[in-house]
């Protein structure tokens, strides 16, 4: 079962018009890999998802599921299965007849359905709410027989399109763990919609990174927060993002605001760059970088510390509350091998 | 508390006064159908006479029996609510979700039969109906009523399709029902109460037609508004026979009206609430 569900996108270009909303997308995923599609509002991660559904078409590149190319299928022909961020229940039929729908329409024996619809819907705990109509049931209940709906066939591949959004924010929390459970009880091929990168972060085998309709990195989530591949990345993931300010290589310090911080290792070529810094790797020192405290904002656990250093406004973790106040002027200094370099032209990451 | 009383009253004042404009001349024809001629006559009008069914038994059973013509009228109207339904519901879900050439001048020339006056129209349609052997024909007069019932039942049906998320059609191609079984099991089910307004809407305006009918009908094809007319003469008018044809041909549409008022209702508002697809 593990060996189905292979899903390989090679140079996918989508044109509206004269906007093209996707450069050229390859992606390349493995059988039963949660595989989450990350980016902001417009970045064409829905785009591809649909595209991958068979919902819209494309102007160049092809689709391929497990070698077989399936671009000019149908969506009814890919054996795929989707969750809406809609969850787009029929209103018209009870959770049963929607979770029934998919087998019905492959001629499924009644007895079958019976079973596979109990089935799913104890996967996802609804089997109390089977004789209710989608509108009689919570925002959660809708999204589980969404869901149900889904698995209930076991396609080959699992498609969710921002599944969660619609949910407040604890039921959005308890979902994401089961969710992430039930898809490894399944092991189904998963791609995943999300522009909330923390949802993409704890849920994700490996995350694509969507920006202005490119892919800007694919990768493992540990390995996108501790090595983003170029600025864009690095000022999207992580809450906060990465700071980023501009400074200058000189030998083995790098100036910044006009200070120069030694930091005894090779930062290469001298020159402009772009340095990346944790907000959680900034500590305040005696000497180093100076900066005038903005904003205290207490999160209780830890306090973020918003701060100006010369123009720019980044943003400092501390896990104890320093003994500073609004307007306070200080020093940060930070640990050589916390720095992100990147390239202060082209954005891309300098290997370090 | 207090406002919301007296809002209830106002309400309620208005309503009652527009119930009475609009209920006042088919209560005076009810009165007038149950009264002799004599008593029709009668000024000042008698408020208090002597019922009787003596009209109604002479415009179903008499010498001039509109019965031929309420079965014309159910014919006429019939088969073209059927055939407009027919025809409507499929290009009404075409214009309001598939892509094809010329959609939208299509979907405007829909929209431009319905601004043309009927009466411009009444010489032509008699000449092509002449020159076919269409004309005092259930065929012809059918095929007129279409060109007009067939374009606004369209119009009015497009806006209920595109009513239904786009999602939900699309959560079915991939759930593999296919273009024709989504339209069946999941578009249709949920543009019932589209379809059952339309229905009615078509079947009232086919009923109530008259400019039409009394051109392009004859003997054979006569409906009821046309023969209604002929107790109106240059000698006389026999008003309490009148009223009676008018009471008997008024009583489907308002049958009708009582059954689907819930539908009706709802269909009037379709669209004045967003996410009406989870009703």
């Amino acid at each position: 079962m593990s060996e189905l569900g292979r899903v390989t996108l090679s140079g996918i270009v989508k044109r509206h018009g004269t906007f093209t909303a996707l450069h050229g997308i390859d992606l390349e995923i493995a059988p039963g890999e949660f595989f989450v599609l990350l980016g902001p509002s417009g970045s064409g991660k829905t785009t591809t998802l649909r595209i991958l559904a068979g919902l819209e078409p494309h102007d160049e590149g092809r689709v391929l599921q497990d070698g077989v190319d399936v671009t000019e299928r149908a969506p009814g022909e890919r054996d795929v299965a989707m969750v809406f961020q809609s969850y787009a229940l029929y209103p018209h039929m009870t959770v049963h007849d929607n979770i029934a729908f998919p087998l019905r329409m492959v001629g499924t024996a009644a007895g079958e359905i019976q079973t596979a619809v109990r089935d799913a819907a104890a996967k996802v705990h609804i089997e109390h709410l089977l004789d209710r109509r989608p509108g009689q049931l919570s925002g959660g209940q809708q999204q589980r027989c969404a869901l149900a709906r889904a698995i209930v066939r076991k396609p080959r591949l699992f498609l969710l399109d921002e599944p969660l959004s619609n949910l407040d924010a604890k039921l959005r929390v308890e979902t994401r763990v089961e969710l992430r459970k039930l898809q490894r009880a399944l092991n189904v091929t998963t791609v995943y919609v999300t522009h909330d990168q923390e949802e993409a972060m704890t849920l994700a085998d490996r995350i694509a990174v969507f920006m202005e309709g490119r892919i800007a990195q694919v990768g493992r989530p540990g390995d996108i927060y501790s090595r983003p591949a170029s600025v864009v990345v690095a000022g999207f993931i992580g809450s906060p993002p990465m700071n980023l300010l501009a400074a200058e290589v000189q030998g083995n310090a790098l100036v910044v605001a006009g200070v120069t911080v030694p930091l005894h290792r090779d930062l290469g070529p001298t020159g402009p760059v772009t340095l990346g810094l944790r907000a959680g790797a900034l500590k305040i020192a005696d000497s180093g970088i100076p900066a005038r405290i903005y904003l205290v904002e207490d999160l209780g656990d830890a306090t973020i510390l918003d701060l100006h250093v010369g123009d720019h406004l980044i943003k400092m973790r501390a896990e104890r509350r320093p003994d500073v106040r609004e307007g306070d002027e200080i020093k940060l200094a930070f640990a050589p091998d916390a720095i992100h370099l990147f390239d202060s032209v082209s954005g891309s990451r300098r290997a370090l | 508390m207090k406002a919301r009383a007296a809002r209830q009253l106002v309400l309620f004042a208005a309503a009652g006064l527009l119930l009475a404009v609009w209920a006042f001349p088919v209560l005076w024809g009810l009165l007038t159908s149950l009264k002799t001629e004599r008593d029709v006559l009668a000024y000042p009008p008698k408020v208090l006479f002597e019922p009787t069914l003596a009209n109604y038994r002479e415009v179903l059973f008499g010498a001039s029996s509109i019965l031929p013509n309420l079965a014309s009228s159910a014919i006429v109207a019939g088969l073209a609510t059927i055939l407009t339904m027919l025809f409507a519901v499929p290009a009404a879900y075409a214009l309001a979700r598939l892509e094809f050439p010329a959609k939208r001048t299509s979907g405007f020339y829909i929209l431009a039969t319905q601004m043309l006056p009927p009466v411009g129209l009444i010489i032509p349609y008699y000449l092509v109906l002449q020159r076919i052997g269409g004309l005092d024909t259930y065929a012809g007069l059918t095929a007129i009523y279409l060109t007009f019932s067939l374009p606004f039942a369209i119009w009015l049906m497009v806006s209920y399709f595109e009513d239904i998320p786009r999602e939900m059609e699309e959560a079915a191609l991939l759930d593999r029902a296919g273009r024709l079984r989504s339209l069946l099991y999941v578009i249709l089910p949920q543009v019932r109460g589209g379809i059952a307004v339309t229905t009615i809407f078509v079947f009232l305006n086919a009923w109530n037609e008259f400019l039409f009918a009394v051109v392009l009908g004859g003997n054979r094809v006569r409906p009821v508004t046309v023969a209604m007319f002929n107790f109106i003469s240059v000698e006389q008018t026999q008003w309490a026979r009148l009223a009676a044809a008018a009471m008997l041909a008024m009583a489907p549409v308002i049958l009708l009206g009582l059954i689907a008022q819930r539908h009706i209702v709802k269909g009037l508002t379709v669209g004045a609430v967003k996410g009406g697809g989870r009703r």
